[in-house]
């Protein structure tokens, strides 16, 4: 039978890179109607397909790059697509996701998913249009940097806008948390997916396409997407967006130092003194010069730079958002806002992800501090503070992977193991990623997050923007007006687990349809009804129109995950943090004294997950609900299933 | 009056909503590659710049069309009659100004026509860089004013139109 669905493309390529064969298939069926596309079905690609055996850096590994149903449709913010693999920097769960136009465009050039098995004997790239997906030798492009890769790829093919995912020298290099850089200046940043495609000798992926995609009720679903727009455009949120309109995410600095929640001095505390330095104002007026936006966005949050003059002249090009702002400024004691536009810039053309290479020299400046290493360890490089010239040099020899910067490339974890001694206990990362711009012992929550987040310590699995920034209206309607005001309370960990639990599965079902956490995150406007108004006219599912099935479409993804990492061996003991935000009270700042109480926080998730406190497996019967008997029954024979 | 449309790459964005909001209209799905509003960019350069029918007042698509498949409707705006063209390709030849197009999928000309009154791209853009104004001489210069820092980035002179 026929794919049967509309708001897909209807097609996904299964690519063979050891054979150089092209596969394009129907899509399945079973794949949108249960996990509507991207992270879930992502998640039961790599279920089926890797493993406890699989080396991610191996041919072994598999590669997925997804879209979703409301990838390129009118929806805003829907412009988005993702990656997964099986992740080399964590050896689990590694999903990535990114703006632009490219994910539109894999879509508009006919396909939902592509699948990249095996490893290309000599280097490739991949070339998708209108219908047809063709490998093309990328001898030429290997070594290149991933700007230079794009204009090179729309002159050999005469097409200016063609749209493009590109690996730079990091990833062909292996440093572990290498990015796939998107549409020039956006990126898949996270949990080193720029390192597997590296593996596969893959340079990248371009698209461009004319197919359309239809809705399978044009006029209702057009209706439903007015509404959840009215929603967005509600008064209440002009402000939000204002910020993200005028600054984009870097007001954040001003916001989150404000609570004390600004990772500062690699993480030692949450109040950075000199924010202004690197912060909204300093960059608005000095070197912000136009806005920018994904596809069919009206919120808008990306801006353009330029730096006039100086040793880091540049621009115009993309700006860094506050997560770069961060791992390069205030974790790093750098108040040097040019060199932090550098940085981010070198990251986007070299191909790093600029949080953990940004929070592996902050590691390394505190080893320094602490006199763990010395300069000859780090080739005659001084890592006081805030050092720039060293920290702009150590950014091009990771990327080369040379002297210290090849330790420094392997990530914190594995950086600590290397260098030995005390040093595992600066770094600050859970299941080997290194931590986002976040603090939980200035915002309980985000602790939960980043023990539960199945890619390791960062926000964008579960982050609760609800007390962070305060809608008791919201929170009364989602969890009742008897828990609004723990809830609310940010260094109370009361129903926290089931807050947690919530967003992590709304945020499943954001991740898979694809579209941006602007709009969900923050400002909290869409929730589940949003999917259940708008999946079923668009697709033609009508089961999406039943709010009990999108749910449990959510949750079914969530514990999809979930149970790809206990496979690998994943229980509660690696769902925690790491000392630093665990047990070191917060020494200065607004928040001051605070210290998450996580294992209370855990309990509580574990019991709303369905999950048995003691080891986090999940439950058969709650599998079973979820109509996940397959994952279940693999799961019981490694005896990895929760006691009932 | 005849209307045309002005745009101001100012306020825009470059996020292509009216693309897709002129395929939905014309297309009846979600394809920005046949909308009839273009939005070119140069991310390089941080430029933007939106290609859309000029509604020239002199319109050398039609004079270059062998089977007068270009014609007026009741408002005065220009239209591709889809029967008679035979995509020969003459009109987006002869506009200098790229407002006409050979569409992907059917291989006809295809052009701007305002959405016959209610154009789908002003309504769908939120950054509000896109209205429909009269072609008074008041009007003509509002739209160039629109684009002007597009001449002097491509260091062109620009006259009076």
């Amino acid at each position: 039978m026929s794919f049967p669905y509309k708001g897909y493309a209807g097609h996904y390529a299964d690519i063979d890179l050891t054979k150089g064969k092209v596969h394009k298939r129907e899509m399945e069926k079973e794949w949108a109607r249960l996990y509507l596309g991207g992270s879930g079905v992502a998640a039961k690609i790599l279920w089926e397909s890797t493993g406890p055996d699989t080396d991610p850096l191996s041919p072994d590994n598999v590669l997925v790059l997804g879209t979703g149903p409301l990838t390129g449709v009118m929806f805003s913010p829907s412009g988005r697509m993702m990656f997964a693999a099986k992740g080399p920097l964590t050896g689990v769960w590694a999903e990535s996701h990114a703006g632009g136009f490219f994910g539109p465009e894999v879509k508009y050039a006919g396909f939902d998913f592509i699948i990249f098995r095996g490893r290309a004997p000599t280097p490739v790239y991949l070339l998708l249009r209108d219908g047809e997906a063709e490998l093309l030798d990328a001898s030429d492009l290997w070594g290149r940097e991933t700007n230079v890769v794009t204009d090179m790829m729309r002159e050999e093919h005469k097409d200016p806008e063609l749209k493009t995912a590109i690996i730079g020298p990091a990833g062909e290099n292996g440093v572990l948390y290498s990015c796939i850089t998107v549409d020039i200046y956006r990126a898949a940043g996270r949990a080193g997916l720029g390192t597997v495609m590296g593996s596969k000798n893959l340079k990248g992926i371009a698209a461009t396409g004319s197919l359309g995609i239809e809705a399978y009720d044009l006029d209702k679903y057009l209706e439903a997407n007015d509404k959840e727009m009215e929603k967005l455009n509600n008064p209440l949120w002009t402000d939000s967006l204002g910020s993200l309109r005028n600054y984009g995410t870097t007001d954040l600095v001003a916001v989150i130092n404000e609570i004390g929640r600004l990772p500062t001095k690699n993480h030692w505390t949450g109040f950075y003194d000199d924010a202004d330095d690197i912060g909204p104002e300093t960059i608005a007026e000095n070197y912000r010069i136009g806005q920018e936006a994904c596809h069919g966005c009206s919120i808008g949050c990306k801006y353009i730079y330029r730096v006039k003059d100086g040793r880091f002249a540049y621009g115009p090009a993309g700006g860094p958002e506050y997560e770069s702002l961060m791992a390069f400024g205030s974790n790093c004691l750098n108040n040097d806002i040019e060199s932090i536009f550098h940085m981010g810039t070198r990251c986007d053309l070299l191909g790093m992800d600029t949080i953990s290479c940004g929070k592996t020299i902050g590691f390394a400046m505190e080893l320094w501090e602490k006199g763990i290493i010395t300069e000859k360890d780090t080739d005659g490089l001084d890592l006081s503070w805030g050092n720039v010239d060293s920290m702009v040099e150590l950014v091009e020899r990771i990327a080369k992977r040379e002297g210290f910067g090849d330790v420094l490339s392997k990530g914190v974890r594995k950086a600590a193991e290397i260098i030995g001694g005390d040093a595992w206990k600066y770094a600050v990362h859970v299941k080997g990623l290194e931590a986002s711009g976040q603090d939980p012992r200035a915002h309980q929550s985000i602790g939960l997050t980043y023990a539960t987040n199945v890619r390791g310590a960062d926000h964008l699995r579960s982050l609760s923007s609800l007390e962070e920034l305060g809608y008791p209206d919201i929170v009364e309607r989602r969890f009742g007006k008897e828990k609004t005001k723990a809830i609310l309370d940010i260094m109370s960990p009361k129903h926290k687990g089931e807050v947690v639990k919530d967003i992590e599965d709304l945020y499943a079902l954001v991740d898979s349809a694809v579209i941006c956490k602007y709009g969900t995150m923050w400002p909290p406007v869409f929730y589940f009804d949003t999917f259940e108004s708008v999946i079923a006219p668009l697709t033609g599912m009508q089961e999406w129109s039943n709010l009990r099935f999108v749910k449990q479409a959510a949750e079914r993804i969530s514990h999809l995950r979930r149970a790809y990492n206990h496979r690998l061996g994943v229980t509660r003991k690696d769902e925690n943090l790491p000392i630093r935000l665990k047990e070191e009270a917060m020494p200065t700042g607004p928040a001051k004294g605070g210290l998450p109480d996580i294992d209370e926080m855990l309990d509580e998730y574990y019991d709303f997950r369905g999950c048995d406190r003691e080891t986090g497996f999940p439950k058969k019967s709650k599998l079973n609900e979820l109509g996940l008997e397959y994952v279940a029954k693999d799961l019981a024979k490694r005896n990895m299933i929760a006691k009932e | 009056m005849k209307s045309i449309l002005s745009i101001d790459v100012n306020t825009c964005t470059g996020c292509r909503n009216c693309e897709i909001a002129c395929s939905v209209f014309h297309t009846k799905s979600f394809n920005p590659a046949r909308s009839l509003m273009r939005i070119l960019k140069d991310e390089t350069r941080a430029l933007i710049m939106p290609m859309v029918c000029l509604q020239c007042e002199d319109p050398l698509c039609k004079a270059a069309c062998p089977t007068d498949a270009i014609v007026e409707n009741k408002d005065g705006i220009l239209y591709v009659e889809r029967d008679e063209c035979i995509g020969c390709m003459n009109c987006v030849t002869a506009c200098i100004y790229g407002g006409i197009e050979i569409d992907p999928l059917n291989k006809k000309a295809a052009k701007c026509d305002l959405c016959w009154g209610d154009p789908a791209c002003v309504k769908a853009c939120d950054y509000r860089a896109i209205a429909v104004i009269e072609a008074t001489a008041e009007g003509l210069r509002q739209r160039k004013q629109g684009i002007e820092v597009l001449a002097h980035l491509y260091d062109h002179e620009s006259q009076e139109a």
